[in-house]
């Protein structure tokens, strides 16, 4: 008499159990991530910061001139600092440029976010031996990897220097529309030494190559021009280390080009340093 | 026990996967991966997320470890032929997987705005093997 009713109640707690497919837990966890794949893309969407307006001409010399006028002392406190030294030695004949100087050549883009980052510390490292102007603010691709990170572009500027040529080929706009094409000779270059195709690729005498950026661009993001130009005063931040470190590598090859000249950039004790290392 | 069987070669193919990005990340040779604005494994596997806690040490290091486990895993829930406890131990274990590729994917989404494509195959491989061992209404409860 006893087990009929419990009988009859295990069947009713069963039943719904049996009756469920068995694809509707899977298919609940999918449904789910699905919905937070979503969410991640919205929160990406929502995040992602706005490209910043172009500093006006003026605003943008005032940048251009702190970065040339960072205080060799604070430059030689930082030495290599937080870069990552991509430079590899390269043997053949010394690069030269229009008016027979050594030469830097530099090839990029203005959406690759990596040429974004390598343009600050290549014109610090410039700088040192020579004179920027016409260089304009931009930032890289809003839709690429780091978006919109603040920058310059070297296409239609020039370069003036007693000491070295600088050659600069900006491929693309920051659209991905074609902006400058290499000579024959770059391409030469960029197609013996870069051969992944990375950007931005800079040869530096034919004595050194380097390819990619020597930080990653995250420590940029979110700032304006004279906010990164302000944070390399303090050689303690984040951009200081990464940005003054790889300007002293770059200074450091281009000084071996040069026959380390002017010596009061060549002989700096960190750049005497680097130098070795580079080999 | 088919299901199973899926697990297990899921999780020796995400083993596979995950030799290969560490042998890549060592070797510091090219990765065979597209580049588009969208996919790009070099940006993703060479960002500071792809190391484990500021280790030289490979997320992909951590991801052999955790298939060559779901593979034994796997391997047990066959051997003992039907639910044992094996396959709770397999429901937790791809449980923390799961948990560890929802961030993963965050990370590529929110943080890099771009996917890598074999990471994206190895994550596959872990929801695989975490809706195998989901517990199916209507089945046996696990045997001691």
């Amino acid at each position: 008499m006893s087990r009929r009713p419990n009988a009859k109640r295990a069947a009713q707690l069963r039943k719904p159990v049996s009756n469920t497919p068995s694809w509707i837990v899977p298919a609940a966890v999918v449904g789910g991530i699905a919905v937070l794949v979503v969410a991640f893309l919205v929160i990406r969407w929502y995040t992602t910061p706005l490209p910043p307006k172009p500093l006006a001409v003026d605003a943008t010399q005032q940048v251009v001139a702190q970065l040339a006028g960072i205080p060799a002392t604070e430059l030689d406190s930082v030495g290599a600092g937080s870069a990552n030294n991509r430079f590899k030695k390269i043997s053949a004949s010394p690069l030269t440029g229009p008016t027979g100087k050594p030469a830097v050549l530099y090839y990029g883009a203005e959406f690759c976010p990596y040429c974004a980052a390598q343009r600050w510390p290549l014109i610090v490292a410039l700088s040192r031996f020579g004179v920027f102007s016409g260089l304009q603010t931009t930032s890289s691709s809003s839709t690429d990897i780091y978006p919109n990170t603040p920058t310059f572009t070297f296409h239609g500027s020039t370069y003036t220097s007693q000491y070295i040529d600088f050659e600069s080929v900006e491929a693309s706009d920051r659209n991905q529309n074609p902006l400058e094409s290499p000579t024959a000779a770059q391409q030469a270059l960029i197609s013996q030494y870069d051969t992944g195709g990375s950007i931005p690729f800079i040869d530096v005498g034919n004595r050194f190559e380097s390819e990619g950026a020597m930080y990653l661009p995250d420590i940029l993001a979110g700032m304006s021009w004279q906010a990164i130009a302000t944070a390399l005063s303090d050689p303690s931040t984040p951009q200081a280390k990464a940005i003054l470190g790889a300007a002293n590598l770059i200074t450091a090859a281009v000084c071996d080009t040069t026959g380390n000249m002017p010596a009061a950039v060549c002989s700096a004790t960190s750049i005497q340093a680097i130098q070795k290392q580079l080999g | 026990m088919r299901l199973q069987l899926l697990a297990l070669l899921a999780a020796v193919a995400g083993l596979a996967v995950s030799i290969y990005l560490t042998a890549v990340h060592y070797a510091g040779v090219p990765l065979a991966c597209p580049t588009t604005s969208t996919v790009n494994c070099e940006a993703v596997l060479s960002s500071s997320y792809a190391v484990i806690a500021g280790s030289p040490v490979p997320t992909s290091a951590a991801g052999i470890a955790w298939f060559a486990l779901s593979a034994c895993i796997a391997a047990a829930v066959l051997l003992a032929r039907g639910a044992t406890k094996w396959t709770r131990v397999q429901l937790a274990w791809s449980a923390i997987g799961l948990v560890t590729i929802l961030y993963l994917v965050f990370i590529e989404i929110v943080r890099l705005g771009v996917i890598c494509a074999w990471c994206s195959v190895a994550h596959s491989l872990v929801l695989l093997i975490f809706l195998i061992a989901l517990p199916r209404p209507g089945a046996p409860p696990a045997r001691e």
